[in-house]
């Protein structure tokens, strides 16, 4: 592990928000760093900024100090167009609530991130099919959105994800509106996607049964990280 | 799936929300389309015949006539070099109601002018200089009434009484002729002015106007400067002006139509735009999440720009295309009634093209600033938990 | 349960209440019903005016003499014997000097340029003859004096000097090669006959080369059985064939073939409008019921009947109309009423009218108004009612 590549690099990260009169501080002088292929789950009260992190490594939200280097690239600083683009090859999110488009299907809301490159559509339909079979979503591929259930659409949302192939997976609260059985059924996948996939997968939740999948658990609070690893709660 | 794909999908979401924009949209060019061909087919000056042709006519008032010696004294001048007369002649149908087009006019003269406009077959032109009583009709008068040729039809004046104090011309139908262009009218008729100037009871050697072309456009201000100077200080002075300007002189007396054309399709468009743009925004700030997520995805503000713009503009063509559509439908459908009034009716190319820049414009202003705001939008605040 | 009555009244306070939510889209519609309201309103003012004119200018003891067939003046021919002849029929009022109350006279069509857009205009000169004031009533001179006989003098109407160009007293107009002035302006209730200008029979006679011919002749009938008797008088001798018509009677028809072109092109294109704004009315009202789907489940999950939804629904939509379609009424008296405006009329001379909005004409622009918020609401009314409780509440 020592002699791993990092994923994900946070050094000295600052962030705070606004509210009114007062300036609240979501972290100061943060460091963090997660080595390629890891599992890391990060768990915290709400408020803590768990959710800030993970678009603060996602470059969906900018720091105000320090520096935050993923998939080999410096991206605090980059402009919005510049992190678009990198997002589109290096980063895949997975949200608590689907956010699937609900006038698409299955395999159109999976082919999404494809239109942003130059595939040709057949090349793209290959892409979705396997993206589909991971999932083990193929046979809702024609189907929208209102007609899968929870866990459906958790799986649909999961193919789009991996689609373009990122090496890295962010995933905000992901079963956090699921039963037990199908939440269990999304994190085994979310486990073959880092062992078989080698993907790197840092997922934020409040479940400590979910964060039993990961290989590390951190706890974030008052802008602190403790660390607890593998299935320790 | 395509980018055009997604664009269209967004734009049914809500299907009756579509419909209801694509009906308003529908409307507004639909009205466009008619008023503006309306306007087109009253403002024949589009036709290339009009532009070359001068019209002398008294200066007192074109309802005043002229003595017929004008004719050659015309055509002495430098420059004119087809000349011909023609005199109203206030003709009607059976029931005073049914007015008609009905001129006299030197025959061969003016086959000679207007023979660009109109197509009079050989044998007609030939029938119309022998026979006295001869009459020449429009296709749209022959078939509007059912004549033929070698028809008798007796027409009334509604001015002029011959010396024996009928006030109706016998004609006999001696040929037909066709519009060679679409906007050239055929809806009347000519017959020799000899004939009428031998017969009536008044206004003997007096005739209504002159026609002329001149030996090229570049000409035409010199000619009509010499000509009204020929005739000024006489008893019977004269005004000379461009077929197309009297023409648009002669609109102009109705009433300013094209102020008025201007202000209801303005006041359609105004309405238009204010349901599609404001329901554009309320679109696209229902889709504040969904933005967010294409944007995590990796969809660059530019794009998501580009894809909400689409949005708006691919809108304003099914509406705009449908609606000309329906103005094509309808003025086709009242062609027939209206040939009295507006008898070249028709959707003109400007029309079309004017129609299609106005689809682009709408798109572009109901989409802009929704757009604009969809580019802005802060993936953290779009997928925010409010 | 609360009563009906109760309920319906909530719901339509909340649902007022919340518009300022939706102004933009609420906005919207109603300027377009606004819009629409204008278009009919103004379209229906034009030819209120129009024919207000027209229909001032008859006098049912005036008979009009034309020749027989002839739709107007302008295309009438009367010969001196004919005029004779009339004059001393039996019908015909005299003054007190014992000389009919007749005017023979010349109706021409001159050019003038219309003040407001500069360009040409055909104008009504008319020769009248020495009674020609007199046979018509409300003739009433407002500024300088009546031409002399035998001169080049002319009086002009009031409308006619605000709408044309070059009328002014004292000024010199010129038709053709001959000179005249202008000596005085008369107003005619309005009428037609404002939009004319006068000048002494004799005089255009022989300036236009028209001696001892006229066009029409007006006498002043004696009675109200004196119209007939003259029609009759007419009939029976083969040398008139002539059409005898009261004044009214004259007008009148030249008033309904006008009026009907403006009828025609009217309501039409305000009822194209109107489908436009009733798309945007729809809109709005579909998504006010969407976006107060929680509000109204709860309501109705506590129990209030769907009826209250029904009802608060179509007040909202009526109200906007009602406020879009005032709006429109008022804008339309404001920039339209007391428009002057002329046209060509079916003379071919212009004639000079303004635009005249009345309270029966502003209640048409409001009916269409209303049937625009009704239809409008409707639908969206009858979703707001049925809408299934727990898809509002969850969405």
């Amino acid at each position: 592990m020592s002699s791993d590549i990092a994923m994900v690099r946070l050094v000295g990260v600052s962030k705070h928000y606004v509210k009114g009169n007062e300036t609240i501080a979501v972290f100061e002088h943060l460091d963090l760093s997660i080595v390629q292929g890891d599992f890391v789950a990060v768990m915290g009260p709400s408020g803590s900024g768990k959710t800030t992190l993970l678009h603060l490594i996602g470059g969906i939200d900018g720091r105000d100090a320090g520096e935050i280097h993923v998939a080999g690239a410096r991206i605090d600083g980059l402009s919005e167009w510049q992190l678009a683009r990198w997002r589109a090859t290096n980063v895949g999110f997975i949200f608590q609530f689907y956010n699937l488009m609900p006038m698409l299907t299955a395999a159109q809301n999976v082919e999404l991130p494809l239109l942003l490159t130059r595939l040709s559509g057949h090349e793209r339909r290959r892409h979705v099919e396997t993206a589909l079979k991971v999932v083990h979503a193929a046979d809702r591929a024609t189907h929208l959105p209102r007609e899968m259930s929870a866990g459906q659409q958790q799986r649909v949302a999961i193919a789009r994800a991996i689609v373009s192939d990122p090496k890295l997976l962010l995933c905000d609260e992901p079963t956090g509106d699921l039963d037990r059985v199908t939440g269990d059924h999304i994190l085994t996948i979310l486990q073959v996607l880092n062992r078989d996939f080698g993907k790197t997968v840092v997922m934020v939740t409040h479940d400590p049964a979910a964060a039993k999948y990961a290989k590390r658990v951190l706890h974030l609070d008052k802008g602190r990280f403790t660390e607890k690893t593998g299935l320790a709660a | 799936m395509n980018d055009l794909t997604l664009v269209r999908k967004n734009l049914f979401r809500k299907r009756l929300r579509a419909w209801l924009m694509i009906v308003s949209i529908l409307t507004a060019f639909a009205i466009f389309g008619v008023l503006a061909s309306f306007w087109q087919a009253l403002n024949v000056g589009q036709d290339v015949g009009n532009t070359d042709r001068l019209i002398v006519v008294n200066k007192i008032n074109f309802t005043q006539d002229l003595p017929v010696s004008y004719f050659d004294r015309v055509r002495e001048i430098a420059g004119v070099r087809q000349v011909t007369h023609l005199s109203w002649f206030g003709g009607y149908y059976q029931d005073p109601k049914n007015l008609l087009v009905v001129l006299a006019v030197e025959p061969a003269s003016y086959m000679e002018l207007y023979g660009n406009d109109i197509d009079i077959p050989p044998e007609a032109q030939q029938a119309f200089k022998r026979e006295r009583t001869g009459a020449l009709v429009g296709e749209d008068m022959a078939k509007k009434w059912g004549w033929k040729i070698g028809d008798r039809v007796p027409i009334a004046s509604n001015i002029f009484s011959q010396r024996s104090g009928s006030h109706t011309w016998d004609f006999t139908i001696v040929g037909t002729f066709s519009a060679r262009r679409l906007q050239v009218n055929t809806n009347f008729m000519v017959f020799q002015y000899a004939y009428f100037d031998e017969t009536r009871s008044f206004s003997k050697d007096f005739i209504g106007w002159i026609a002329l072309r001149t030996g090229s456009p570049s000409l035409n201000d010199r000619v009509i400067k010499a000509i009204d100077q020929t005739f000024a200080n006489s008893p019977y002075e004269t005004a000379t002006d461009t077929e197309k300007a009297l023409n648009m002189a002669f609109i102009a007396q109705f009433g300013n139509i094209a102020l008025f054309v201007k202000l209801i399709v303005g006041a359609a468009f105004a309405t238009m735009l204010m349901i599609v743009g404001n329901t554009m925004a309320l679109s696209v700030r229902e889709r504040t999440r969904e933005i967010g997520v294409l944007k995590t995805l990796g969809f660059s503000g530019g794009r998501i720009l580009r894809l909400v713009l689409s949005e708006s503009i691919l809108l304003a063509f099914i509406g705009g295309l449908m609606g000309l559509g329906l103005a094509m439908l309808f003025i086709v459908s009242v062609r027939g009634r209206l040939i009295d009034i507006l008898p070249s009716v028709s959707i003109a190319p400007t029309v079309m093209l004017t129609g299609v820049a106005l689809m682009l414009g709408l798109g572009f202003v109901t989409g802009f600033i929704p757009a604009l705001s969809a580019m802005r939008l802060k993936i953290a605040v779009a997928l925010g938990r409010s | 349960m609360r009563p009906l009555f109760l309920q319906v009244a909530a719901v339509t306070m909340m649902n007022l209440k919340s518009l300022p939510q939706r102004l933009w889209l609420s906005l919207s519609t109603v300027i377009a019903v606004a819009l629409v309201v204008i278009v009919l309103l103004a379209f229906l003012a034009m030819a209120n005016g129009f024919q207000r004119t027209l229909a001032n200018s008859g006098s049912p003891d005036v008979a009009v003499i034309l020749r027989g067939g002839a739709q107007s003046e302008v295309n009438s021919v009367v010969s001196r014997d004919q005029v004779r002849l009339v004059e001393e029929a039996p019908g015909v009022a005299k003054s007190a000097d014992g000389r009919p109350i007749a005017s023979a006279e010349l109706y021409l069509v001159v050019d003038g340029v219309k003040r407001a857009s500069g360009t040409k205009a055909n104008l009504p000169l008319r020769g009248i003859g020495r009674e020609g004031a007199v046979v018509r009533k409300g003739i009433k001179l407002v500024a300088g004096r009546m031409f002399a006989t035998g001169t080049n003098e002319i009086v002009v109407g009031r409308a006619l000097q605000r709408e044309f160009a070059g009328f002014e007293l004292e000024e010199k107009v010129g038709f053709g090669t001959s000179q005249w002035t202008v000596v005085g302006v008369f107003e005619a209730d309005g009428s037609v006959f404002e939009s004319e200008i006068w000048a002494d029979l004799p005089v255009v006679q022989s300036l236009f080369r028209r001696d001892n011919i006229f066009q029409t002749v007006r006498v002043r009938l004696d009675g109200p059985t004196a119209l007939a008797t003259l029609k009759r008088y007419a009939d029976d001798d083969p040398r008139l064939k002539l059409d005898v018509k009261s004044e009214t009677e004259y007008f009148a028809d030249q008033a309904s073939r006008s009026h009907d072109l403006v009828q025609k092109l009217g309501w039409p294109l305000a009822i194209a409008m109107a489908f436009g704004a009733l798309a945007g009315a729809l809109n709005t009202m579909y998504s006010a019921v969407a976006a107060r789907a929680v509000e109204i489940a709860t309501l109705r999950a506590i129990g209030f009947g769907g009826f209250p939804a029904f009802v608060g629904t179509l007040a909202e939509s009526l109200l906007l109309a009602t406020v879009g379609g005032v709006l429109g009424a008022a804008a339309t008296f404001l920039f339209f009423d007391g428009l002057s405006a002329s046209t060509l009329g079916a003379s071919f001379t212009q004639v000079v009218f303004d635009f005249q909005l009345t309270p029966a004409l502003a209640l048409q622009g409001l009916i269409l108004a209303l049937a625009v918020g009704l239809i409008g609401g409707l639908f969206p009314a009858f979703r707001a009612a049925r809408m299934p409780i727990v898809a509002g509440l969850y969405g």
